[in-house]
């Protein structure tokens, strides 16, 4: 049998997004993709919590996303597309996000980069 | 009848896309992606296709987990943009072209590929990252968008994408009316965008990618999606529709041009190439 399609085989520093994590991970995601209309990121941005309280996330997911905790919500099961839209929301983009999750700082990080110039900060990744 | 003249394989990305707004097209890091895009803006600048079918995926704009297509076809006679999170861009919205669409559903559907039919479809940047460095003109060509799924796994293998070229070579040899099409995919080469792995990025294999995209796309066609997300980071499996492209051009291509460049988060691969197979 030609096992063409992924079996969850570990990739060091990977989570492979699953049916198993879209399932687990389905309240976060549907938050933010709420966030793709501009009312619901005003609306979100004013009461975070009130605001993930009507998505029905759990304490500890909220919690997450009040920290966040971008490696731990990628493990509760959020795809890194959409939770480049709550970081778009509270204004951090994905090379910030990026660093946290390596745990590092953003500038550490951009000297790994081939074509860091020292301009590139505010690039969307 | 109509027939495929040209293809183009190339990686898509937010930050093309934040590029070009901006206005860093001779930014000392971004000029070298413009400058490798406009050989291929000539050439499709005199190519005047009639007719673009664009293979890409949605980054969960159009589509949510609630309903997620595997294949899903546009149809309309247009396209608007959709808002990915942070506001549109300042871009018209895309022609469609409704007659060669159905007929393209039709054709599709005969071959055994059954995509979700999509009378509103909006487009991201899996297809408007890209299509601004491509050309000048807004827009050169009504546009079909074929948005495949790639990020939910279960995934589409890859020989499935090379099947899907082909059948799209079918549906365009089909159509009555004498239209030039070019065949686009887009999907990001070597990337990573989560866990420690951030930021990997793998440019010897990109560049193998693109050698045997051209001569040897069977020895893609065999590959695992964990081969791809080992080598190039899990993101990047998304390259696989790159093969759908090099599927409809048939069994031997002709290079008019190739660029790569890696600066910071994703391998931005550009291939264009021309049938000499009918």
């Amino acid at each position: 049998m030609d096992h063409a399609t992924y079996r969850d085989t570990p990739i060091a520093g990977t989570t492979v997004f699953t049916g198993e994590r879209s399932r687990r991970g389905y309240r976060i995601n549907k938050l933010a993709m709420s966030l793709t209309d501009e009312a619901n990121r005003q609306a979100f941005k004013a009461d975070e919590r009130g605001y993930m309280q009507r998505f029905g996330l759990s304490e500890r997911e909220m919690q997450l996303v009040e920290k966040r905790d971008w490696n731990g919500l990628v493990a509760a099961g959020g795809s890194i597309y959409l939770l480049i839209k709550i970081g778009g929301a509270i204004g951090q983009n994905l090379l910030q996000m990026g660093a946290a999750m390596r745990g590092e700082t953003l500038e550490a990080f951009l000297k790994t980069r081939p074509g860091h110039l020292g301009n590139a900060a505010e690039n969307r990744g | 009848m109509a027939r495929i003249v040209g293809g183009i394989g190339c990686s898509h990305a937010p930050s093309i896309a934040h590029s070009y707004d901006r206005g860093l097209q001779n930014d000392p890091m971004w000029a070298p992606l413009y400058q490798g895009y406009a050989p291929a803006k000539e050439w499709l600048d005199k190519l005047r296709p009639d007719l673009m079918v664009v293979v890409y995926n949605d980054h969960m704009n159009r589509f949510f987990f609630d309903a997620y297509p595997t294949f899903a076809l546009g149809v309309s006679d247009s396209h608007p943009q959709a808002d990915e999170g942070w506001g549109k861009r300042d871009l018209p919205d895309l022609p469609g072209h409704a007659k060669f669409s159905w007929h393209f559903a039709q054709s599709l559907i005969e071959d055994e590929f059954d995509p979700t039919i999509c009378q509103e479809m909006t487009v991201d940047h899996g297809i408007l990252s890209v299509l601004p460095l491509l050309t000048d003109n807004r827009w050169p060509a009504p546009l079909v968008p074929l948005a495949a799924n790639v990020i939910q796994h279960p995934i589409p293998t890859p020989r499935r994408f090379f099947r899907l070229g082909q059948a799209i070579r079918h549906a365009v040899e089909s159509y009555p009316e004498d239209l030039r099409v070019l065949v686009v995919a887009t999907g990001g080469m070597s990337h990573q965008l989560h866990g420690e792995r951030f930021g990997f990025i793998n440019p010897d294999w990109d560049n193998e990618f693109m050698d045997r995209l051209e001569t040897d796309p069977q020895s893609l066609v065999a590959l695992r999606h964990h081969d791809y997300m080992e080598r190039g980071g899990a993101e990047s499996v998304e390259m696989i529709m790159w093969l759908a492209m090099r599927g409809a051009l048939g069994d031997k291509v002709r290079r008019v041009h190739r660029h790569y460049y890696a600066p910071m988060l994703t391998g931005y691969g550009l291939v264009v190439f021309e049938s000499t197979s009918h």
